[in-house]
């Protein structure tokens, strides 16, 4: 009896054994899952616009001592869409090690913050999860248009000056400007800016030459990730008389005919507010400029300064003359204007050469003669004939 | 009335006889005068039309069509107070050196009677207008800011041959015409002032004879405006 106890006691010690040495080894592997990590999550985009597709790569380290086994790593979300799930597969992250999973997805959502689970699932601890933050913002790159010209002038350059700026929370790059519009020659045709950091901005000059009334679009594409987008601005382009080009004015003017040649002089003020190159008086159509003073080469006019001209030419049978000034801008664009002046009509033939006419002098010399007659016989007809 | 004219302007030592017995009156030389004086304008007007031609852009129609006004308006009072007034003037105190008697009013009928020869004048000068004006030309002033370049406009027109030859012209008519309107004037002074006709003769003739020659020397050598040379 005695023996049968002690084999009794025996056999529960052995039991007993073998349940806590199971139990030992289970609390092993959960002390060794207990020192994996998420060390490191990233987004590419760091902020999504909607419908952006992007990457989330979660990076976890083995702080252990001992190598953990995985069974799978997975990312789910109810809205956000994942395209990738490669990490079906059973493998382990050895001890003091880092094992980094990307997954890819398309944010298909309205703006908004989200939070993506990152699922680890350990083959002998369960799991590890991770909400990873997602936002999802809509707002795009804003173009300023800080500078332009109050009224275009067709085939004069003018500057419009630009800013883009950046919004969103997060960096665009490749940025680039693709300026356009019918009947505009635009200098540059593109401009690459790269990169914009948040809350920043970047500037550029057009230098814009318009030849019609028409619409300047200015294109802005960036990059948010591996994602193109495009912002755009049209800003109207109106061809009219700008409110600072120079404005020749003639003054002064004096018309003398001398034989068969009109000679116009006068003073020629620069009325504008920019300045006139090249200022050239000449007489217009219909007449012939003749020397001494074909042309008129005044120059340069400042502002409210002036100079005095004198051109020669010939018409015949005009009672009106049109004398044309032309100038160019500080950009060599070229500009004419044309000034209407009254001039003594010259008809050939007409005129008066020569001396008194024939039958003038008769009329003349028959008047004295008839008069001389008259006083005579009044003379000799008087009473008395005394003096 | 046409035989009395007839002797006025052929015989007018027979005319002012008859006519110095009469009490006279004033309202034949006013018509006379009159006429002169609307003739006159006329040409005054055509004359200044010339001008106002040069100022037609600068000043606008309204003010070229003003300046022909002023020379018409000026033309027909000037004839009334130069020729008729103070001619009279000149010739009634002149004869008073030669011991003339008679009404200053008796004068007055005289020099309109001797102005009707002058009148005649005046209109041939007026139809030789029409033809001598258009040929003139005229520098076309836009400004008249510019003193000198009025100046040397307007010295232009004087020197323009036609105009010059158009002054000569009728200059010369108008010494004819005044010789004759003269002769009438020493017969009528003769008889007005109880004047020899030697002394007649000499109180129309120094005046005429200076205003002859100065009208001669102006046409044939011309006049400088404003000092320019």
């Amino acid at each position: 009896m005695k023996r049968y106890s002690l084999w009794l006691i025996i056999a529960v010690l052995a039991v007993f054994s073998l349940f806590s040495a199971v139990s030992a080894v289970d609390s092993a592997a959960e002390a060794a899952a207990g020192q994996v990590s998420v060390t490191l999550v990233t987004l590419d985009p760091a902020v999504f616009i909607e419908g952006d597709t992007g990457t989330i790569t979660v990076e976890v380290t083995n702080n252990g001592v001992q190598s953990v086994p995985l069974r799978r790593a997975t990312m789910y979300d109810p809205d956000i869409r994942v395209l990738s799930n490669p990490y079906d597969t059973a493998t382990s992250i050895g001890a003091g090690n880092k094992m980094t999973f990307v997954f890819t997805v398309k944010a298909d959502v309205p703006e908004g913050i989200y939070y993506p689970v990152f699922s680890l699932d350990f083959r002998d601890a369960g799991y590890l999860r991770y909400p990873v933050k997602l936002q999802v913002q809509n707002d795009k790159l804003e173009i300023s248009v800080v500078e332009k010209p109050d009224t275009f002038s067709a085939g004069k350059k003018d500057t419009v000056r630009i800013i883009v700026g950046n919004p969103r929370d997060n960096q665009v790059n490749g940025v680039i400007v693709y300026p356009g519009g019918q009947g505009l020659d635009i200098v540059p045709t593109s401009y690459f800016i790269g990169n914009i950091n948040p809350d920043s901005s970047s500037g550029l000059s057009l230098s814009v030459t318009p030849y019609e009334t028409t619409n300047l679009k200015i294109k802005v594409e960036y990059k948010n990730g591996i994602n193109t987008h495009i912002s755009e601005v049209t800003v109207p382009v109106v061809l009219g008389e700008s409110k600072k080009q120079a404005n020749p004015i003639l003054s002064n003017i004096v018309v003398d005919l001398e034989g068969e040649t009109y000679s116009v002089t006068g003073d020629v003020t620069n009325a504008g507010l920019e300045v006139a190159n090249s200022v050239v008086v000449m007489a217009g159509e219909g007449v012939t400029p003749v020397d001494p003073y074909r042309k008129y080469v005044v120059g340069s006019l400042q502002p409210d300064d002036f100079s005095s001209f004198e051109i020669t030419f010939q018409a015949e049978n005009l009672e009106s003359v049109p004398i044309v000034v032309t100038y160019k801008d500080v950009d060599g664009n070229l500009f004419e204007k044309t000034t209407a002046v009254d001039v003594p009509e010259f008809t050939p033939g007409a005129g008066k050469e020569g001396g008194i006419p024939l039958p003038i002098i008769g009329l003349i010399i028959v008047i004295a003669v008839v008069i001389g007659g008259v006083i005579w016989y009044s003379w000799r007809k008087r009473d008395g004939k005394s003096v | 009335m046409i035989h009395r004219i007839s002797d006025m302007l052929f015989r007018p030592d027979t005319f002012f006889k008859e006519w110095s017995t009469g009490e006279g009156s004033l309202k034949i030389p006013a018509v006379i005068v009159l006429i002169g004086g609307i003739i006159s304008a006329i040409l005054g007007y055509l004359v200044s039309g010339i001008y106002a031609k040069m100022f037609v852009q600068g000043a606008g129609e309204g003010m070229a069509s003003l300046l022909g006004i002023i020379g018409g308006v000026s033309a027909f009072f000037g004839f009334l107070i130069m020729w008729w007034v103070v001619l009279a003037g000149v010739f009634f105190i002149l004869s008073r050196f030669f011991k003339g008697e008679g009404d200053f009013k008796r004068i007055l009928e005289v020099v309109s009677f001797g102005l009707v020869p002058v009148i005649i004048g005046s209109l041939i000068s007026l139809g030789l207008s029409l033809y001598y004006i258009p040929l003139v030309k005229v520098p076309v002033l836009k400004s008249f800011t510019d003193p000198v370049a009025v100046q040397t406009a307007m010295e232009k027109v004087l020197l323009d041959p036609a105009y010059k030859e158009f002054m000569l012209v009728t200059v010369l008519i108008s010494v004819i015409f005044i010789f004759w309107g003269a002769n009438i004037w020493i017969f009528g002074m003769k008889y007005a002032r109880n004047l020899t006709l030697k002394n007649s003769a000499l109180t129309v003739g120094i005046p005429v004879g200076i205003y002859v020659i100065y009208i001669l020397v102006t046409a044939v050598f011309g006049i400088s405006l404003f000092g320019g040379q």
